[in-house]
């Protein structure tokens, strides 16, 4: 017997391997980018200046383009005057690795300065909030408006084509109209995420439930099931492991609309922080706060897929309590929600 | 009888919890305007009787948040108050707190020392707005006229990408921007700045006139504390407090936004009421750099009609202050 190879067509790969290759694909990137920042002599286009020389209009860790200081170095030294130094550099937008890690620390850790000031993690709480609130009331609104026009070609005819039309408009474009209508606060900003991401949630939906078997659907009218049933007891059941899914995608595109969406009304959020550390080329504290919605977005994507693997089991043969249990709380009365345990006596 | 005076009684509670409540004040990042967070966390708005609730923004949806009449105030240039009352949201300024004094820059590439040598050459700028005007007002001063040079529409956020780029001979844009595009083009020189035009332009406290008229005494308030505030970051002594106060308002380093406090002349409340006054057709009066800028607004069509600049000008409240 052969060890098993690394590349076959559509096969699994050990559990082992597979934990493997998800360390591999974070530190690939970071060591390329430890590479490019820590190894002078890749890329690093830039001088810094450590001793000005006789050059008027140069000053001390100042970031000037190598050929540029390598020009003015030259007259220098046929002019026989003060020839600067330097030391190679990236550009102002690569910060190294350990300078976006030691931002991301002090970004946590600093006390704010005024007084009603929020701290990091409370700024993130605000983006936390109205992401939730933008993306539950789109759901609240787009699921069931996208299962009916999924089942009922009348609802898809009469509302589709306008939201398809709706959905090519660029949500940030309605800033100032929420501001007129919510105000400056949380709510435009939650408005914006809605319009982001309800229209594009309907079609979604309605697409998913379209592509239920249409052999359910008859197996379940040669059963007598009626309007109602067919929608409720089929067509919803069949495809809810995808509905789910498809959640779960819309929920990262909801955190895309959150940079628009926090710039109308009063600046908040990780977002002002992001903008104004942006603004003052402060680019280490940019990629800290990008990388801290990097991790908050896989995390709650890992979560929910935990999360549905447990719910559909049907689509994951592994076995799950979770189901279980959720499978007797809607069975009604007749299976005990937790069986005594059986012990087998061991033989 | 008994129903007048129900009336009455709500009539005078409705209106006591009106004007109890906080004035609320859009502000942004600039130098002359961050400068009021010094009041509100010394607590000096409560000390003179008055609430305030300053509300921080990026400058574009402050301008919104005014025009929607979510606030009762907004800090503008004084040209932009004249663009946003144009839009239909009247505002009236009634207080002067700076002028910028060299944080608008004309920035050219090395080799370009002055702006006659701009002839023919490509200028990257936000068509419409204040580098524009900036710039007209230089080539005017050099004898050129706009059709000597070639503008290229520039959002001012990204001069200094550009400028670096080599696509343009040189910007013009506002601080930080205008201090990022001398340090990302190094030897880069900036031509011309407000600091050669004082006065161009005016940053101002621009009221609603609903407010105004129903609140104007809390208003009077409000100018009061400007005095205080500037006196601080003049006395040496608290200073360093004061850009402290104003940098973590911004979120950035007190030292690089020492930088920047340079180039805005704060203005007390007697040199801004000589300046409000003044009925000089020059940039040394409020009435005659805001006609200007209304010149400059209806000729590159950011509005049609001529605003009447009397109606956006209420020195009285400043004269009371300092009275």
């Amino acid at each position: 017997m052969s060890r098993p190879r690394w590349f076959n067509v559509r096969q699994d790969l050990s559990p082992r391997r597979r934990a493997s290759l998800t360390v591999f694909a974070f530190l690939l990137p970071l060591a390329l980018w430890s590479i490019v920042s820590y190894v002078p002599f890749i890329w690093h286009p830039m001088i810094s200046v450590t001793e000005p020389g006789d050059i008027a209009w140069l000053k001390p860790g100042q970031l000037i383009d190598r050929a540029d200081f390598a020009k003015e170095v030259e007259t220098l030294r046929a002019s026989g005057g003060n020839v600067p130094s330097g030391t190679r550099a990236n550009p102002i937008f690569l910060p190294a690795p350990h300078e976006v890690g030691r931002a991301l620390y002090t970004a946590f850790t600093t006390a704010p300065v005024l007084r009603g000031d929020k701290w990091l993690h409370e700024s993130l709480w605000t983006s936390i909030r109205t992401i939730g609130w933008g993306f539950l009331i789109s759901c609240a609104l787009g699921i069931p408006l996208g299962i009916l026009c999924g089942a009922f070609v009348s609802v898809s005819r009469s509302s589709e084509p306008f939201v398809d039309f709706v959905r090519y408009m660029p949500a940030p474009a309605f800033g100032a109209l929420m501001v007129a209508i919510f105000g400056i606060h949380l709510e435009p900003k939650i408005g914006i995420i809605v319009i982001g991401t309800f229209f594009q949630q309907v079609l979604i939906v309605a697409n998913t439930v379209r592509k239920v078997d249409g052999g359910l659907l008859e197996a379940a009218q040669t059963l007598g099931a009626k309007r109602r049933q067919l929608v409720l007891r089929v067509l919803v059941p069949a495809s809810l492991p995808d509905l789910y899914n498809d959640t779960r995608i819309l929920l990262g595109w909801a955190w895309t609309y959150l940079i628009v969406a926090e710039v109308v009304g009063v600046s908040s959020g990780i977002t002002f922080f992001i903008n104004q550390q942006a603004k003052y080329r402060n680019f280490d504290n940019v990629y800290a706060a990008i990388i801290i919605i990097g991790i908050i977005g896989v995390a709650t994507d890992q979560l929910l897929a935990r999360l549905g693997q447990h719910l559909f089991a049907w689509k994951n043969p592994r076995p799950s309590r979770l189901r279980n249990f959720f499978s007797r709380l809607f069975a009604g009365r007749t299976v005990p929600l937790f069986p005594e345990k059986t012990h087998t006596p061991v033989s | 009888m008994r129903l007048r005076h129900l009336l009455t009684s709500l009539a005078v509670c409705t209106a006591s919890i009106l004007s109890a409540a906080p004035l609320k004040v859009a502000y942004s990042d600039w130098p002359g305007w961050t400068a009021f967070a010094i009041a509100e966390q010394k607590g000096w708005f409560k000390e003179a009787g008055v609430e305030v609730e300053l509300l921080w923004f990026e400058y574009g949806p402050s301008m919104e948040a005014f025009t929607a009449g979510k606030v009762d105030a907004v800090m503008v240039t004084n040209g932009d108050g004249l663009v946003t009352g144009a839009g239909g949201a009247k505002n009236v300024a009634i207080l002067i707190t700076d002028y910028s004094n060299g944080n608008d820059m004309v920035v050219a590439k090395p080799g370009i020392k002055s702006l006659k040598d701009l002839k023919g050459k490509k200028i990257g700028l936000e068509v419409g707005f204040v580098p524009h005007l900036l710039l007209l007002n230089g080539l005017q001063k050099a004898g050129m006229k706009e059709s000597d040079v070639e503008l290229v529409p520039t959002p001012t956020s990204q001069t200094p990408q550009v400028l670096a780029s080599g696509q343009v001979d040189a910007i013009a844009a506002w601080q930080p921007n205008s201090g990022q595009a001398l340090t990302a083009l190094p030897g880069s020189t900036a031509v011309y700045t407000s600091a050669d035009q004082p006065g161009l332009i005016y940053d101002t406290v621009s009221v609603s006139p609903q407010s105004l008229s129903q609140r104007r005494a809390d208003w009077v308030k409000f100018v009061k504390v400007w005095d205080k505030t500037v006196a601080y970051l003049n006395d040496p002594k608290t200073k360093d407090d004061g850009i402290k106060i104003m940098a973590a308002r911004a979120g950035v380093d007190p030292k690089d936004y020492a930088a920047f406090i340079g180039g805005t002349k704060l203005l007390s409340l007697a040199d801004s009421a000589k300046i409000f006054t003044s009925t000089s057709k020059g940039f040394d009066s409020l009435a005659g750099s805001s006609k200007l800028s209304d010149e400059f607004n209806v000729k590159n069509e950011v509005y049609k009609q001529p605003q009447d600049i009397k109606s956006y000008i209420d020195a009285s409240l400043t004269l009371e202050a300092i009275k």
